[in-house]
């Protein structure tokens, strides 16, 4: 259970995330929406650990992410896929994905090729395993930045924006990965602007509104009109997002 | 009577003094970039007190002449710490931390230069502080620095012919003494000038060769 209580962040005279509280359970798709600047990628950057929290505690499987001795563990259970992919541009492809499952879980390097490759064959990239990013579209980048993550067997899989920087065609590709992890039982917290997408894949879909968290509601519910829609600031983002 | 031609053996001293040159300079830079790599990397982890020390250190060697420092170690050292060094010595401590100092400055803003976003990947994936500087850091640090870094090599050379004025025999004091015996200063001197010529430009190619190999990655490959 990814278990986030409390939590409270804040730069400067700027309150980030106000009191924000939240649970994964295993095998949940959980969406979050919510304007620029609310604090979506914020919460995610405090669940991995990469922001220290003002208040309030985040657990990964028990794990602390607070201290440093269980951070490493809370890590080891979550993988990142970030929006500008992140990825490291001196290494191939297929370097990317096994550089954490050789150095970190100490996996043999022939295992965690073989898994590396079985990974890109998934999502359609085999023959890219020896191209640098820069010889990567966006969308081939951002799907090895999905590999990376899934190569470390997350418990968790967190999702930041994960196709903001690409085009609407790339957009789907990605998205078509997605769906298919979503369908297949991994749990993910997904931080997004595609509104429709997260609604066909979600269980549940938390709304953050200036750091604080308005609404948390099984997908259905968020649509309803008697749910979500009832909170004139839930109405108004998705009436907005649509149009655009 | 004086003796003012050249002799064959004169080449002998030409080679003598390029091989003192050049091995003074080899060991120099390998001490120099050393070193230099090690404060980086203690400003990287950010030791205290150490990386405040390497700091200052680094600033004193940067800011004033080799020639200086040159003599406040040949000089100085028996004088105040009653530490009696011969020129060789004197040469290779002054020149090693002179090179370090520079090659510090290379390796920080090297490090700088990598992006935040690759280290935080790294991190967020479980990687050592240590794991990020070698299999992340590193690589494209040294891809990045080897321009700079060749460049101040090729300085460096030419500011080992300083090493002269204390005794030490490379080229610029065999040039010194041909001069003064054969009385051809445009001659000599355009030899010697020459010999540093080339190992420059040897040096200098064998910078490009290293870089071309870790530049790989970013290599253009036409579109």
């Amino acid at each position: 259970m990814l278990n986030v209580e409390q939590v409270k962040k804040t730069f400067g005279s700027v309150t980030v995330l106000d009191g924000v509280n939240l649970v994964v359970n295993p095998g949940e798709v959980v969406s979050i929406l919510g304007s620029s600047g609310s604090g979506k990628s914020t919460l995610v950057r405090c669940i991995n650990g990469l922001e220290r929290l003002d208040g309030g505690r985040i657990t990964v499987d028990g794990f602390d992410v607070s201290r440093p001795r269980e951070l490493a563990e809370a890590r080891k259970r979550s993988g990142t896929v970030f929006q500008l992919f992140n990825l490291y541009p001196h290494m191939t492809a297929l370097r990317n994905i096994t550089l954490a499952p050789i150095e970190v879980l100490k996996r043999p390097r022939a295992e965690a090729e073989e898994e590396g490759r079985a990974l890109l064959a998934s999502v359609g990239l085999d023959d890219r395993a020896d191209a640098y990013p820069a010889q990567l579209s966006g969308g081939q980048r951002q799907r090895v930045g999905i590999c990376r993550a899934l190569a470390m067997k997350p418990r968790y899989l967190l999702l930041d924006e994960v196709t903001s920087a690409l085009d609407p065609e790339m957009t789907a590709d990605v998205l078509d990965i997605l769906a298919k992890l979503a369908a297949s039982g991994t749990t993910m917290l997904f931080v997004t602007h595609e509104i429709e997408f997260a609604r066909q894949i979600s269980d549940r879909i938390v709304f953050l509104e200036k750091g604080v968290l308005l609404v948390d509601l099984p997908t259905r519910d968020f649509f309803a009109a008697d749910g979500g829609l009832a909170q004139p600031r839930v109405a108004q983002f998705l009436s907005k997002m649509r149009k655009d | 009577m004086r003796f003012t031609e050249f002799t064959p053996f004169d080449l002998v001293l030409l080679a003598q003094g390029l091989g003192v040159t050049i091995g003074l300079f080899l060991l120099t830079s390998l001490i120099g970039v050393i070193v230099g790599t090690a404060w980086g990397v203690i400003r990287f982890y950010r030791v205290p007190v150490l990386m405040q020390l390497v700091t200052f250190v680094a600033e004193l060697l940067k800011n004033s002449p080799v020639l200086v420092q040159l003599f406040l170690v040949f000089f100085g050292f028996p004088a105040f710490f009653h530490l009696n060094l011969g020129p060789v010595q004197a040469a290779v401590l002054t020149l090693s931390a002179n090179t370090a100092a520079f090659v510090y400055v290379i390796a920080v803003s090297a490090i700088e230069s990598i992006g935040r976003d690759q280290i935080e990947s790294a991190r967020v994936f479980g990687l050592t502080r240590w794991q990020v500087l070698r299999h992340v850091i590193a690589p494209q640090a040294a891809a990045f620095s080897i321009g700079p870094l060749t460049a101040l090599l090729v300085n460096q050379l030419q500011v080992t012919s300083l090493i002269s004025v204390i005794g030490v025999m490379d080229l610029a004091k065999i040039g010194a003494t041909l001069n003064l015996r054969t009385l051809k200063p445009f001659v000599v001197w355009s030899v010697v000038g020459l010999l540093y010529y080339v190992t420059a430009k040897l040096v200098a190619a064998a910078g490009t060769r290293i870089e071309t190999r870790l530049r790989a990655h970013s290599a253009f490959r036409g579109l």
